[in-house]
């Protein structure tokens, strides 16, 4: 063969060579982007976090330049049928192929010039691809580190709630509700709570968030009503104690007083003022002498009593304040630490003059014959209004006409029932035969009515 | 394999005479260059052709006029549907010796012939149309088991008219398939037709100025063997035939669809002998891949059965083996299909 003709299937092989090894790599590098994509992305949500080593897999594509050049090599056409297309393409007519095997040098000086054929590779779409992967896999490289992760590895925002509900803590062990080694406890166990919790599973978060709260709540709960008993308790001793100073001054008998001075004792006692959640201090000294208590004891008492319903009112509404217990109770505690009418209860311990038992009249119900009947509330003063009162209606069941009723007889007997005997009657067809058949019964509706008595009444 | 390839000086005589016998036929026919071309292609492969297309478009002009240029003895045969087999091929008579005796001599038919022209095949009946076979496939007639070889070359040059079928039997595939090219009559343009008209006086055609001998004949013949034909154009012939099969590995979607049984291996051994001839015809001494694409269409064209599919789709074999050309690979290079290769 023609040494030009020879160099020309030589470049010609070449190129192909070439242009099958570059598609091959620009193909395998795509493929090795997007899975390198992937496997970054999946690294960085499941934690690693070092671009650094992972930036390293995109010199893989090294290797896979030589993985390509190496397959294309493999893949290469065998010579015979690059020395076939070369002849086609220059429409050398069989010549160059028959250079193969025979001396074809006399017929090369007919074959058209030497020209090598042009390799075209269509890489818009195989170009497109190695963009859009070496895109993704840099994205996936560049990806702020908030987007990597998973919804479920994210912490739970459960900050306001523990920051609420140490605050809670803060305030019962403040209030001494709850001791200082509990508080403890539960601090860390919110600080845990917060530092542990994950979006990945928050329903046990929750549940100990929840359970947390309702302890909280559940003190909080105990220590108003606790509150609130004392309160009514220092309330009642409090109207007592007045009604003592003001009967004292209004000529009230020794034998009251006494009996006043131990219903008094036996009150503060019964409160246990000084046990549970929170304690109230009475001067010890004054307590023990209740019997003999001059005008300026009594006013320290009194003056003891309203500064612990203070406090405790003031705790309570520190819980309030926290959400801890509602408005209601708070209300309620308000309404109760408010002192009776004093002067009626002096009015009345002057007016017993064998002694009579004061603490009867601190408590609803019990106050005897022209003092209020039965589960009323205890005043001293003024009575019951029944204005705008109303009484539940009730309908009573309609009772049967008595010309609806049937006479059965007259026996001075108990009545008996008739039993088959008795049947409602709906006609006069019903039952009847006519023609062997039964009749057909059938009801006569009110405006037919008129037309069957008229025809009963006819003359024919 | 031939041991040497032919060489220039060789070659060019042959092309000439080949030349020289198409200057003829495009002197005496007019405007029928391809078809000219296509015939003499046909003859130098010792193929029989089959010419189809309607009346007075010079079918039986060309192939006499073939007999003339290349010296060889021509005979016509006008099948009708009562011809019968003996009216071709001869038949035995009762005849009475000088010395007496009565024997059964044997009265060769217009078969017995080198270039015999088939007017309108379809016409005679299936079973004139079989005696054909054995004269078409061996050259030879067999008669009361004698078989007696026909001169040779032998050519059948068979007409037929595409219209007016009725009373025609359609020719049985495997005489088709004994038919190397058939071969379309297209009409001419108005051009040619008005040189006919003033050059072609009652349609008398004019001599010959050049007639081949036998003996340059026989160097065309012998030429042609000498022909190579390189391995990657055999394997593109084998792979192009094998493609014409439904369900091949490289049959296209529309032989798939359309194809009910594809070409057989005598058609291959035709391709390669037409594109030998077509290798000859052009001057060179191999066969390119553009003499495979340039007689395959002739030859593949009737060998391809297609199904009532393709009639409902008015596919033809012609279109079919067209656009099996185009997609098929001519050397099995196989590059994918984002690469091209272009003439630079």
């Amino acid at each position: 063969m023609n040494s030009t003709h020879a160099t020309a299937l030589q470049s010609f092989a070449r190129n192909l060579q070439w242009l099958l090894t570059l598609r091959l790599a620009v193909q395998l590098a795509t493929v090795w982007f997007f899975a390198w994509g992937v496997v970054i992305l999946a690294l960085r949500i499941f934690g690693v976090q070092n671009i650094y080593w992972l930036t390293m897999g995109l010199l893989a594509v090294a290797p896979l330049a030589l993985v390509a050049s190496w397959r294309a090599k493999k893949q290469r056409a065998p010579l015979t049928k690059l020395r076939a297309s070369y002849d086609r393409i220059n429409a050398c007519g069989g010549i160059i192929m028959s250079a193969e095997t025979h001396d074809v040098g006399a017929w090369m000086l007919q074959l058209p010039g030497v020209a090598t054929p042009r390799l075209q590779w269509r890489s818009g779409r195989a170009l497109l691809l190695l963009l859009s992967s070496t895109a993704f896999v840099m994205i996936t490289l560049l990806l702020p580190d908030r987007l990597t992760h998973l919804p479920g590895r994210r912490p739970l925002q459960i900050g306001q709630i523990v920051q609420q509900l140490q605050a809670e803590v803060h305030m019962l062990t403040q209030e001494k509700i709850i001791d200082a080694q509990k508080a403890d406890e539960v601090q860390k166990q919110l600080s845990q709570l917060q530092d542990d919790s994950l979006g990945y599973d928050p329903g046990k978060t929750w549940e100990a968030l929840d359970h947390i709260k309702q302890s909280d709540s559940d003190q909080a709960r105990q220590a108003a009503q606790e509150a609130l008993d004392k309160t009514a308790s220092m309330a009642d001793a409090e109207t007592l104690a007045k009604a003592m100073e003001q009967a004292a001054d209004s000529g009230m008998n020794a034998t009251t007083a006494s009996q006043a001075a131990q219903d008094l004792a036996s009150m503060l006692s019964a409160a246990k003022l000084d046990s549970g959640l929170l304690n109230v201090q009475i001067p010890p000294a004054l307590l023990a002498g209740l019997n003999g208590l001059n005008k300026e004891q009594m006013e320290k008492l009194l003056q003891g009593l309203e500064a612990n319903k203070s406090l405790l009112s003031m705790d309570m509404s520190n819980l309030a304040n926290l959400k801890m217990i509602d408005a209601a109770t708070l209300g309620k505690m308000q309404a109760t630490g408010m002192c009776e009418n004093p002067s009626a209860l002096a009015d009345y311990l002057c007016s017993c003059t064998n002694g009579c038992e004061a603490s009867v009249c601190m408590h609803p119900g019990k106050g005897g014959p022209g003092r209020g009947g039965p589960g009323a509330p205890m005043t001293w003063s003024g009575g019951a209004s029944e204005k705008d009162l109303k009484f539940q209606e009730h309908a009573m069941p309609p009772s049967a006409h008595l010309s609806q009723a049937q006479l059965v007889g007259v026996s001075k007997a108990a009545p008996q029932l008739a039993g088959s005997d008795i049947s409602a009657e709906h006609g006069v067809l019903n039952s009847a035969a006519a023609g062997g058949g039964a009749a057909n019964t059938r009801v006569i509706l009110p405006e037919q009515r008129q037309a069957v008595q008229t025809y009963f009444k006819r003359d024919n | 394999m031939p041991e040497s390839i032919l060489k220039p000086e060789e070659l060019r005589p042959v092309t000439e005479l080949a030349h020289k016998a198409l200057e003829q036929l495009d002197r005496i026919l007019l405007g029928r260059k391809e078809l000219h071309r296509l015939v003499l292609i046909g003859i130098l492969s010792r193929g029989h052709i089959l010419l189809e297309g309607l009346p007075g478009l010079g079918k039986t002009a060309l192939v006499r006029t073939i007999g003339q240029i290349l010296k060889l003895d021509f005979k016509r045969i006008q099948f009708t549907p009562d011809l019968m087999p003996g009216d071709v091929l001869g038949s035995h008579i009762l005849q009475e010796t000088t010395s007496g005796k009565r024997e059964l001599v044997f009265q060769p038919g217009p078969v017995f012939t080198n270039i015999l022209l088939a007017d309108e095949i379809n016409r005679a009946s299936p079973k004139t149309q079989s005696a054909m076979l054995e004269t078409m496939q061996e050259h030879s007639v067999t008669l009361l088991g004698t078989t007696r070889e026909l001169p040779q070359p032998f050519f059948v040059l068979a007409s037929q008219n595409p219209i007016e079928l009725e009373g025609t039997y359609p020719l049985p595939e495997a005489q088709l398939d004994r038919f190397l090219f058939r071969v379309m009559f297209d009409n001419v343009d108005v051009d040619v037709l008005n040189q006919i008209i003033s050059e072609r006086r009652r349609g008398e055609l004019p001599a010959p100025t050049w007639q081949m001998e036998r003996a340059d004949l026989q160097t065309l013949f012998q030429t042609m063997g000498r022909i190579y034909l390189p391995g990657p154009v055999s394997h593109y012939i084998a792979r192009l035939v094998s493609a014409t099969h439904p369900g091949a590995a490289e049959a296209t979607g529309p032989v798939n669809s359309y194809v009910s049984y594809g070409a057989s291996p005598r058609a291959a051994i035709a391709i390669a002998e037409a594109a030998r001839a077509n290798a000859l015809v052009a001057g060179r001494p191999s066969v390119g891949f553009e003499d495979v694409k340039t007689v395959a269409s002739p030859v593949l064209n009737h060998r391809l059965i297609l199904n009532y599919q393709a009639r409902f789709d008015r596919m033809t074999p012609s279109r079919l083996v067209s656009e099996l050309l185009n997609q098929l690979d001519e050397t099995g290079l196989n590059l994918p299909k984002d690469v091209e290769l272009a003439h630079a």
